[in-house]
């Protein structure tokens, strides 16, 4: 049998992610690098990085899905689909009683309820501000001089919680400043902000639902004390990924493989 | 078929000496104006920038109110005749006021107090007196109206109506050949067309013995105006089609089903009202509006339902959150857009529509 393999190119705000994996689904390799200023360019190198890791070449490929906001940038993509769709179907793959699945993207966030097959039933998307994505977790942690992994650290999530109300990432940043102006403890502040994020995430779960296991993915899912938080609030255990960055460009993988085989039916018949 | 540019046809037709009123959303009684030769160019969305209005309204009301004043305030030369205020909702009505008494344009302005509430009694003898109300005080300004001109009127809109009912019809069982951004705009000519010009460019449309080319997908919207162009292109794009609308700027203006030749402009104008599609501007029944929702989509096929919300819309938002749950309890999947008029599309949004119009595609895959 020719070896065939599929690519996910997953080009978002604040990454780029690919995936490969062969005909079974197995996959093969995967990549993360900055976006920068140019997702095109991100996109083309990314793509190389893990056909390296991989030991493939460009001619073996057989399908690629381009999603992310810069989907329509991938030029050397064969097909694209929406980042709501591959979500769903990447979960899926890693855990298949999924019922919901939260992405903490760097841009947005989505709730989505997909059925048994990983099919999207229904989703909700966050307004168009920063607020409960990754970007408002980036320019608190520059305001507060910390790294994303400090911002994440578990020693944050039993202390004191200080109050952040506004959901504007603008907003919640000058409440920031004027919490340090106050000396508040830099952990108190952290904490509010993970809090203020899962305040957020929580009311597009209630618009929407929980159905199944949840699963989230996107950067933020490594950030353990908003895990630990939000698994307070949902009052269930979180499915987290081993990459939780990949599993849209995990998604777009299978949704290649998927529509190759569908390309065949035809002949089949 | 050639749509005549908004602008470039009002300006033509200012110059040419015609009485034209600027009529603010969205319910009013065009034929009583046009048996005054009067024409009535709507103010939905007129383009541009907004400078002036913020000065005098709260952020919080809603951008076609915005918008409308913006226009108002730079007086353009294509009115001559006054406006019109309909009480649509608080905004607007307020607006009336606001223009009338504290900004003080040059032209009159004139207020519509539409009832609220469902066909009876009372609300349709409030109807007809603010019908007669109305023509007296046109009647001070341009003298004594011509019944056989507001009967002429009166079959006039109702030939308008009858072609739209078809063309309606059409659209949600494909035979039509126009893509969404053609569809709207010729819908949404009535804005600014003189009658008879209107008439003319429904009767050219062409309306097909066989179905067309079945869409990937049909879609049904919902609020006050259709999605912008680019949306409407970006649908077209998808292989999405809109085959029927609940929007108070197209469908919700055009009768429920075919009305008799009018004899007595009066009662026809009272039927008429009465007989439109149930609307939150008009305080209509929910569950008359949900049944209404359920038939279109039944007769279309609509696969899905996109709510195009005009940002701080106070009637539209209060009946949106029950309707999406009461779809959402039939599992019809929902899509809800928020616009503040804004030409462009975000790319959010794009995702937004591209992930909705993915959910439809899977429905109707094998």
């Amino acid at each position: 049998m020719v070896d065939l393999y599929f690519v996910g190119v997953d080009v978002g705000s604040l990454s780029t992610d690919v995936s490969i994996i062969d005909h079974s689904g197995k996959v093969l390799s995967e990549i993360v690098i900055p976006t920068g200023v140019n997702g095109s360019e991100a996109a083309e190198e990314a793509f190389d990085s893990a056909l390296k890791l991989a030991d493939l070449s460009r001619e073996g490929i057989t399908a690629i899905t381009a999603t992310g906001y810069g989907r329509a940038s991938v030029t050397f993509a064969t097909g694209k689909t929406t980042e709501i769709s591959c979500h769903g179907v990447g979960a899926h793959q890693l855990f298949p009683r999924t019922g919901t699945v939260i992405d903490i993207g760097g841009q947005d966030s989505k709730v989505i309820q997909i059925d048994s097959r990983g099919r999207m039933l229904d989703f909700t998307m966050n307004d168009k501000c920063a607020a409960g994505t990754g970007r408002f977790l980036e320019v608190m942690a520059n305001r507060l001089e910390l790294d994303l992994d400090e911002l994440s650290s578990p020693a944050n999530i039993e202390g004191e919680s200080a109050p952040i109300s506004s959901t504007c990432t603008v907003f919640a940043e000058s409440e920031v400043i004027s919490l340090l102006a106050k000396n508040t403890p830099r952990e108190e502040i952290v904490h509010g902000l993970q809090r203020s994020i899962v305040n957020r995430i929580w009311s597009m779960v209630t618009s929407i639902g929980i159905e199944g296991e949840v699963t989230l993915t996107g950067g933020v899912a490594h950030n353990r004390g908003l895990v630990t938080l939000l698994e307070e609030k949902l009052g269930l255990t979180l499915n987290i990924p081993e990459n939780p960055q990949t599993v849209g460009a995990l998604g777009g993988a299978h949704i290649a493989r998927r529509a190759y085989q569908r390309s065949l039916e035809p002949a089949t018949n | 078929m050639i749509i005549p540019d908004r602008s470039e046809y009002l300006k033509a037709l200012a110059q040419s000496g015609q009485k034209i009123m600027g009529v603010l959303p969205a319910l009013y009684p065009r034929e009583i104006l046009w048996a005054f030769d009067i024409h009535a160019a709507e103010i939905w969305d007129p383009p541009g920038e907004l400078l002036h209005a913020n000065a005098h309204l709260q952020t919080t009301i809603c951008p076609i109110v915005k918008k409308s004043l913006e226009f108002i305030l730079k007086e353009p030369d294509i009115i001559n005749a006054g406006y019109l205020f309909p009480h649509t909702c608080d905004s607007l009505q307020n607006l009336g006021t606001q223009v009338k008494d504290l900004i003080g344009v040059s032209l009159p302005v004139y207020t519509f107090y539409n009832p609220k509430g469902s066909f009876n009694n009372t609300t349709t003898k409030y109807y007809q007196d603010i019908l007669k109300n109305f023509q007296s005080t046109l009647e001070a300004s341009y003298g004594p109206l011509d019944p056989e001109k507001l009967l002429a009127a009166c079959v006039l809109s109702h030939n308008i109506d009858s072609h739209l009912l078809a063309i309606q019809l059409a659209r949600m069982t494909d035979h039509l050949s126009l893509n969404n951004l053609e569809y709207f705009k010729l819908m949404r000519a009535q804005e600014y067309l003189l009658p008879t010009d209107y008439l003319s460019l429904l009767e050219q449309v062409d309306i097909l013995d066989q179905p067309s080319e079945t869409p990937r997908a049909r879609l049904m919207v919902s609020g006050i105006l259709p999605p912008t162009s680019e949306i409407l292109e970006f649908l077209d794009e998808l292989g999405v089609s809109i085959v029927a609308d609940d929007l108070l700027a197209v469908s919700r203006r055009i009768p429920k089903f075919p009305m008799d030749v009018p004899v007595s402009p009066l009662d026809y104008l009272t039927d008429r009202f009465f007989i439109l599609p149930s609307c939150s501007t008009r305080g209509g029944d929910l569950d008359e509006r949900l049944h209404h929702l359920s038939k279109l989509m039944n007769a279309s096929q609509a696969q899905g339902m996109l709510f195009n919300m005009v940002k701080f819309c106070e009637p539209e938002l209060f009946d949106h959150r029950l309707l999406v749950k009461t779809l959402r309890e039939k599992s019809i999947p929902v899509l809800t857009l928020e616009t503040e008029l804004e030409s462009h599309i975000s790319g959010q949004d794009k995702t937004r529509i591209e992930a909705f119009t993915e959910l439809l595609f899977e429905m109707v895959s094998p």
